[in-house]
């Protein structure tokens, strides 16, 4: 048991004059003393060392802190010693385990719990070492000071050094003002490579890749026929532009071909000839945009006893029955509906592009858009 | 392919096999009993049919009239209820039977897998049953039992051309866009709206992930032959077994999908052990 | 043992390390420098140590970085994939991906250092969320140290947005839904998105622009700017010194610990090695992020269960909670994920940043501390801390609502019908359930002596208490001789003495030459 040493008592450590002003705590502190009054600066504690005061050392003299767990114990030492050897040589072996390892090819879980071992014998060794062999206990110091502030007199020779500087330039006003206004004039000018980043934005947002007798093809690119949906079935189609499926216009024109079957689906004023089959016959088939009108993720959790849609990244839910009208989660708008139609060979086709943009918000989204140029009809 | 088949029902009805014998020629005598009660009155219009299987036939009859068609209406017409049966098919009810979905308990809930109520052979008979139905009815028939091509030896692209076997890479496509949205690309499953719940593909078996397909049970929608040809389906399939074991390299798999579970382990685990270490090290007073 | 060999031994050591200092002293003069780093008294109170928790997830972070980007090909460009993984072979995939499956199957040690890097990235964000809560519900923030709080933040931004950009880069089927969703975000920015989204997307989604713009983010700028604001923090951390909780013999113009060297360093590298540890047994055994899994990235595909990594849920869970709502007059409109990804992000991000300033004027409190308060001495503080991570919490939460959901089998609409409530109500309740917590504690907690007192106490003439004869529970005598001179901010209450964690021999605390009104408490709470 290491008793602690006198020097702590009779340590000789100067506590400034400062550290034991009246009282550290703040609260009764004088409100005069607070910052911004006049007698701020000469609160001791707030400034925490007086003028001409030294930086204090760090660690005291005088504090003896070089004792440790074994000291005078060199039987406890040397089997501490070993305790560590042996953490250590863990660590080895598990080196030498990790080579031969990675020699044989590699396993993660062999790699992992070796590493594990190692570093776990590195790190418990040095902490018994820290522990039983290096001295090192609780020492006090001085913080000098509250906090780490220059005196006033420091303070006022380094605003003397600025305003040398700044106080001739100051004096020329016109100058000043002439550099500010250059510097941002150049500053926007410098700004434009940053345009290089990105095309300008032309309403790619609001137009898709369907036009007019475009025929709708599955994901190996076969054309689709109505009667290739069953009656509750669903099938992700995209325009027959010969596109790679990766590419910005395709992500923004998949369409959920769904049969719904004799569910009575509510078509839309304008809408009458959007979709194939009629409403009721058992093989009704309609085209929605797949692109969700909150965070543009795939809409494709298809309920066909609820005939609801709904979105795996947020759970928006849209009621196909009633033109994809969002009734939960965070979705504002209708999914927009595709034109269809069927052409001379009998396979599914669009009748022309939405005529709304798909997909989430964003400032300046049309309502309507003229699904043949994808110019935008209206705006509010 | 029939292997698969045969072990999925084997995986089914491994329990009930000791009891399957006895109770199919009880049933077998039941079926007679019924049959020369007159209690079966379709079949005598038809041409002559081999014995034993009309007698098969028979038995699902009486099943039918004894266990379903309380709700699904006498010879499947439906009622309000439950749908008709007419153009359900050999697959619907193969997969609503292996599967315990059916019977229900009470109309109008989610059919849920359940321990099958019925042997193999009563549901070989069932199905056999209701894929007569549209004979008897006069209409066209449901969507038959499929059948699953098998694995390619090779991962080649030579492989892949070929059209009698299919490859785990064309089922992974396949599946992560026809399946991935409700059954999650690991297969765990998840929910829809109004709580229905897509049930979780871990232990599913071959025969009854290609039914599921062709049926679509409720809620889930349809896949028919336009949607997804045998290939694509069988890719699936086999695609779906792999994910019951599928390669976990990285060690524990811990639920197979989800940062959710990662970082209850990084947090409570990783983070959690370290600050028992730092508690360790560092003073408490 | 011979004594003399072991004399000469220690003055032949002293010569070199003299011989070493004196070479660097000539060039740099950096004698007193290095004496006082040397001598630099670190308190090493367990709960200051996350922060170098973090700061060595870091180092692993860097480390197992370098390895896997002398791996990964930052390409969208299309190839077709043949390697080992056949339920892959021969589909088509970006270069990235492929070179993600590549670094998984084929690069020996590739897996567990990808899985060590991601596991690290969790418990990073753990160790920052920890090390800031410790930060604010101990007052550490006050002045002097706002700026640090303010670059605190910052490097908690950082690395967020680091962690972001490196979920993102395998180009897998999760992390391309996670950017679908940013990209969203960005363009639902009211005047700018589109044009926003544009320039940081180079075009339309998904483009194939952004992967090898992610990789500079995340190889090179944040980490960058990590690193710079790491050194900033470290830095005011040194030049400040650490605050200490107020303790028998703490002052505000004291500081109790160890020194920097030998003992803290060794700590410091024992933490860093067991810090390792920990990763490298997650990653190697734990499997993390399977991509090979989840496939390629598809614009039309996505999964159920899509979420990003833990610390980006409260986002995604504020997209899910917030209603269906968007806003459009004249023509324009402002999106719906704009309210829930920008807006709220940054509200919480202002109020955080500004918390300093608010703490001052709430206290009345522009003076500098050192010593921290406990929890309970703040009671209001306490309170809004504890409402905010509730409020994160079930943020978090809503954005595994379906997994929950699947998991309890309970509908997700009933989930996130709950949590809209919740988000409110559940902060409120446990806002002030904190605050009568804290003013419970603060009536009975501290004047309780829990262990018999030994030796006798007196009083000096100072006024201060001291106990006499080293008893077995000598610390706690100067413990409760503290007590009673009604220091209820000076004597933490379950501190146990001031034994250190190795179960070294308990000492009695040095006494300290007090000035009169020394160790009285500063009754700051104003009214609360």
């Amino acid at each position: 048991m290491t008793t602690t040493d006198d020097s702590h008592h009779s340590t000789s450590f100067s506590v400034r004059p400062g550290a034991e002003g009246p009282g550290v705590g703040h609260a009764d502190v004088p409100e005069s003393l607070l910052p911004g009054t006049e007698e701020y600066v000469e609160d001791p504690r707030h400034y925490g060392i007086e003028h001409g005061v030294p930086w204090p050392e760090d660690v005291p003299r005088g504090q003896n802190d070089m004792h440790w767990r074994y000291e005078g114990d060199p039987k406890g030492a040397r089997r501490a010693e070993l305790r560590i050897a042996a953490c250590w040589t863990v660590t080895m072996l598990c080196g030498i385990g990790l080579a031969w390892v990675y020699v044989a090819g590699g396993q993660a879980q062999i790699e992992g719990a070796l590493l594990f071992a190692a570093f776990a014998g590195l790190g418990v060794g040095f902490v018994l070492w820290a522990r039983d062999l290096l001295p090192g206990h609780d020492v006090i110091a001085s913080r000098g000071g509250l906090t780490h502030v220059s005196d006033e007199a420091d303070r006022r020779l380094a605003v003397q050094s600025l305003g040398r500087g700044l106080e001739p330039m100051a004096r020329r006003p016109f100058l000043a003002k002439m550099l500010g206004g250059v510097l941002t004039v150049f500053g926007i000018g410098l700004l434009f490579p940053i345009a290089s980043l990105g095309p300008r934005v032309k309403g790619q947002f609001a137009v898709t890749a369907w036009r007019r007798g475009i025929r709708a093809v599955s994901e190996d690119g076969t054309p689709v026929k109505p009667s290739d949906i069953e009656a509750n079935g669903v099938l992700t189609v995209f325009p027959d532009t010969g596109e790679d499926l990766g590419s910005p216009a395709m992500a923004q024109s998949s369409v959920l071909l769904i049969n719904v079957a004799f569910a009575p689906f509510q078509v839309q004023p304008g809408r009458e000839n959007w979709h194939i089959g009629a409403v009721g016959s058992g093989d009704c088939i309609v085209g929605f945009s797949k692109i969700c009108t909150h965070a543009g993720c795939p809409v494709s959790l298809y309920d066909w006893s609820a005939h609801k849609l709904v979105c795996p990244c947020h759970q928006s839910t849209f009621a196909v029955l009633e033109d994809c009208k969002p009734i939960f989660g965070p979705a504002p708008r209708n999914l927009a509906q595709l034109p269809l139609g069927v052409d001379s060979a009998g396979y599914i086709v669009a009748r022309s592009d939405f005529n709304e943009p798909v997909g989430p918000g964003y400032w300046n989204r049309p309502i309507r858009v003229n699904p043949n140029t994808g110019a935008a009809v209206r705006y509010s | 392919m029939s292997r698969l088949i045969a072990a999925s029902r084997a995986r089914l009805g491994r329990r009930r096999r000791l009891l399957a014998g006895p109770v199919a020629v009880l049933a077998i005598g039941l079926v007679s009993f019924g049959f020369f009660a007159g209690f079966s009155g379709t079949s005598s219009a038809t041409q002559p049919i081999v014995t034993q299987q009309k007698s098969v036939l028979e038995e699902g009859q009486y099943l039918f009239d004894e266990h379903c068609s309380s709700c699904h209406g006498a010879a499947g017409v439906g009622s309000t209820r439950a749908p008709s049966l007419i153009h359900a098919g050999a697959a619907a009810a193969d997969f609503y039977l292996i599967t315990g979905r059916m019977p229900l308990n009470a109309a109008g809930q989610q059919a849920m897998q359940h321990t099958p109520l019925f042997t193999t052979n009563e549901i070989e008979a069932l199905v056999s049953y209701v894929a007569d139905l549209p004979r008897i009815h006069s209409t066209f028939p449901g969507p038959a039992i499929p059948s699953i091509l098998p694995l390619c030896s090779a991962s080649t692209t030579a492989a892949a051309a070929d059209p009698n076997c299919v490859t785990l890479s064309y089922g992974q496509q396949t599946y992560a866009l026809n399946c991935a949205q409700c059954h999650q690309i690991g297969g765990a499953g998840g929910i829809l709206a109004n709580g229905m719940i897509v049930p979780s593909l871990k232990s599913a078996p071959p025969l009854v992930v290609a039914e599921a397909m062709r049926v679509g049970p409720q809620p889930m929608p349809r896949f028919g032959t336009g949607q997804l040809d045998e290939k694509q389906l069988s890719a699936v399939v086999h695609y779906v077994q792999y994910l019951h074991s599928p390669e976990n390299r990285g060690g524990l798999p811990i639920s197979g999908f989800g940062p959710v579970a990662e970082g209850f382990v990084g947090i409570l685990l990783g983070f959690g052990l370290l600050l028992f270490v730092a508690r360790m090290i560092g003073t408490r007073g | 043992m011979s004594t003399t060999q072991e004399r000469l031994a220690a003055e032949k050591r002293q010569k070199l390390v003299k011989g070493g200092a004196d070479y660097i002293d000539d060039r740099f003069g950096s004698s007193p420098f290095l004496r006082q780093a040397m001598d630099k008294i670190f308190p090493d109170h367990w709960s200051f140590m996350v922060g170098e928790i973090a700061m060595y997830c870091f180092v692993v972070l860097i480390i197992t970085g370098i390895y896997l980007a002398l791996f990964y090909v930052p390409s969208s460009q299309i190839i077709t994939y043949h390697g080992s993984y056949a339920p892959l072979d021969g589909q088509k995939m970006s270069e990235a991906y492929a070179s993600v499956i590549n670094i998984s199957f084929h690069v020996r040690a590739g897996l567990v250092m990808r899985q060590v890097h991601h596991w690290a990235a969790v418990v990073f964000m753990a160790a920052i969320a920890f090390h800031m809560c410790r930060v604010f519900f101990t007052g550490a923030f006050r002045k002097p140290r706002e700026i640090n709080w303010t670059i605190g933040l910052t490097l908690l931004m950082s690395v967020m947005l680091e962690g972001f950009s490196g979920y993102s880069l395998p180009d897998d089927l999760l992390s391309g839904t996670g950017l679908r969703v940013v990209y969203s975000i960005v363009e639902s920015v009211p005047l700018v998105g589109t044009k926003l989204a544009f320039l940081l997307w180079g075009g339309p989604f998904p483009g194939t622009s952004l992967i090898p713009r992610l990789f500079v983010l995340h190889e090179f700028l944040f980490p960058a700017l990590l690193v710079g604001l790491l050194s900033a923090h470290l830095a005011i951390l040194w030049r400040q010194k650490h605050t200490d909780f107020p303790g028998p013999g703490k002052t505000e113009t004291n500081i109790r610990g160890s020194r920097f060297f030998p003992q803290y360093m060794l700590k410091g590298g024992a933490l860093m090695f067991l810090t390792t540890a920990v990763l490298c047994a997650l990653g190697g055994l734990i499997q993390i992020n399977p991509i090979w899994l989840y496939g390629p990235y598809q614009p039309y595909n996505d999964s159920a269960a899509s979420q990003p990594d833990w610390y980006v849920g409260w986002l995604d869970g504020s997209l899910r909670l917030w209603p269906h709502w968007e806003f459009r007059s004249w023509g324009y409109e402002i999106a719906n994920p704009f309210f829930p990804g920008i807006l709220f992000p940054g509200i919480l991000f202002g109020v955080m940043y500004s918390w300093p300033l608010i703490d001052a004027w709430i206290y009345k409190d522009h003076v500098a501390h050192n010593l921290l308060d406990r929890p309970r001495d703040k009671p209001f503080r306490t309170a809004v801390g504890a409402a905010a991570l509730t409020f994160f919490s079930v943020c978090t939460l809503a954005s595994a609502s379906d997994v929950v959901g699947n998991d309890w089998h309970i509908s997700y609409e009933r989930i996130i019908v709950a949590l809209q409530i919740l988000v409110f109500v559940l902060p409120i309740v446990i806002g002030l359930i904190t605050y009568r917590a804290c003013v419970q504690l603060q009536r009975t907690g501290t004047m309780v002596i829990k262990k018999p007192v030994g030796g006798i106490i007196i009083r000096g003439g100072d006024g201060a208490y001291h106990t006499l004869g080293d008893g077995p529970h000598g610390a706690h005598a100067e413990h409760a001789a503290g007590d009673l001179t009604g220091a209820a901010h000076a004597v933490p209450n379950g501190h146990g003495g001031n034994g250190n964690g190795f179960g070294a021999p308990k000492e009695a605390p040095p006494a300290v030459r007090q000035g009169p009104g020394e160790g009285i408490a500063p009754e700051d709470e104003p009214g609360l």
